[in-house]
């Protein structure tokens, strides 16, 4: 099952850097499937693994696509530093106690979106404020949260059914 | 369990530590590659390091407090005296105003004391003018406070003065309402305390009453302030003795003016000359 999970992660981190090469719609969209790995990491990883996983992942997008290397790693980093507050507040305490990973399946996907949509709040706060630098209006800023936020919850809520334990029993 | 709320004290702080690491990492990848990142990151820098300045700047500045104070209240004290010798020059143009209309000439001479003795019953001082500025022995050295003393000899660019610190010294001086004039000379002991004395019992003396410079004399022009009336006493049952508080303070005197009778000559001669006439 680990190898599965291993195996499925560096697929969707190839399909990041495609995602990232490839399909740039516009400037006012990013889409990114990365918050929503970090967030399906195991539970039984904690948050300093967490850390270094989502910064291994951040930097290999950095290095293998398009764009301003070390900003996908500054943007995930704190999404998996808040990964644990995040799942205890929308999927409750009992999940750690009982070792138990998040699926779509078992906790339904209106949960599973406000976790996502909540990662991928973080994610693109940062991403956008390391990439415009201060250059852009505010209003440029936000739409392109609103307009990135919603296809990347959209892609998420798949690539987190894939990388679930359900998503490994099928 | 006891301490369990501090078994995650490790972890968390190795969180942070890996945390502040990778992000200060991925900062320092984007600065390096991104020209609009590396402008923005470098002002962040300069405002944190100025934050950071500022409070250290702000803390060295309050340590250094007392040096501070210590500095400026000598400068204060600068400032005091230089205010009190402006006031001493005004005290004296309104003085030479007066002069004007009053049928007694004085002049007066700004100096500086170089030298001042204190500490013997015979004290003496010596100021940076002398003839060529027109200074002349037997001619009064005052401030606005007081009396300072008397030139007994001069030399071309210093003189020699007797200080009222000096038992040698009397002072024609007048007390209070009453007007009652008597000889005050230094008590001998304080560096603030005189004695006036052969002051008539018919004068009714009230402690605090201001006594001044008479203008008996030929030396100093009258109503100089020099003290106030302290303790009193009957010698021999015919004068009071009273003590007065000088407002001179004569451990930290430096600026003071030289007055000059201008008609002095005059009544010498006029005093020489029936002095003779009452020896023949």
């Amino acid at each position: 099952m680990r190898k599965y999970f291993l195996v499925s992660y560096l697929l969707m981190l190839v399909l990041q850097i495609l995602i990232c090469n490839y399909l740039q719609v516009s400037p006012y969209i990013t889409l990114s499937i990365l918050p929503a790995m970090v967030l399906m990491l195991p539970i039984r990883y904690g948050t300093i693994v967490a850390m270094i996983l989502a910064f291994l992942s951040g930097l290999s997008i950095d290095f293998l696509a398009e764009g301003l290397t070390g900003i996908n790693s500054l943007a995930i980093v704190p999404v998996a530093l808040l990964r644990t507050p995040i799942l205890r507040m929308v999927f409750g305490s009992a999940i750690f106690s009982r070792r138990e990973d998040i699926s779509i399946r078992r906790h339904g996907l209106i949960k599973m979106a406000t976790a996502i949509t909540l990662a991928q709040s973080l994610f693109l706060i940062l991403y956008i404020w390391a990439d415009t630098s201060g250059t852009r209006p505010f209003t440029f800023c936000l739409l392109r949260f609103i307009l990135s936020l919603i296809p990347g919850v959209l892609l998420s809520l798949p690539i987190s059914n894939i990388l679930s334990s359900d998503g490994r029993d099928l | 369990m006891p301490g369990g709320k501090y078994s995650k004290l490790p972890g968390i702080i190795l969180g942070a530590v890996v945390f502040i690491t990778m992000e200060a990492a991925s900062l320092i990848m984007i600065s390096r590659n991104g020209q609009m990142q590396n402008l923005r990151l470098s002002g962040m820098a300069h405002s944190f390091m100025g934050v950071v300045w500022g409070s250290t700047e702000s803390i060295r500045h309050y340590m250094s407090l007392g040096k501070e104070n210590e500095s400026l209240a000598l400068e204060n004290a600068e400032m005091y005296r230089q205010l009190l010798y402006f006031y001493e020059r005004e005290a004296q143009i309104e003085a030479y105003k007066d002069m004007g209309e009053s049928p007694v000439d004085f002049s007066f001479t700004p100096a500086t004391i170089l030298k001042m003795s204190r500490g013997s019953q015979h004290n003496y001082f010596i100021i940076n003018k002398g003839n060529e500025d027109g200074i002349r022995p037997q001619s009064g050295v005052i401030t606005r406070k007081g009396v300072v003393g008397i030139i007994d000899a001069v030399d071309k660019h210093y003189s020699y003065g007797i200080s009222l610190m000096n038992g040698n010294l009397n002072v024609s001086a007048r007390i209070g309402r009453t007007g009652a004039v008597g000889p005050l000379a230094w008590d001998g002991v304080s560096k603030d305390k005189a004695i006036l004395r052969e002051i008539p019992l018919q004068h009714k003396i009230t402690p605090g009453d201001t006594v001044m410079t008479s203008g008996y004399s030929s030396i100093f022009p009258p109503d100089i302030p020099l003290g106030v009336a302290g303790k009193s006493k009957i010698v021999n049952g015919a004068v009071y003795e009273i003590e007065v508080l000088l407002f001179e303070n004569f451990s930290s005197l430096r600026y003071v003016t030289v007055v000059e009778n201008n008609g002095r000559d005059e009544i010498i001669n006029l005093e020489n000359l029936e002095s003779g006439e009452a020896d023949n």
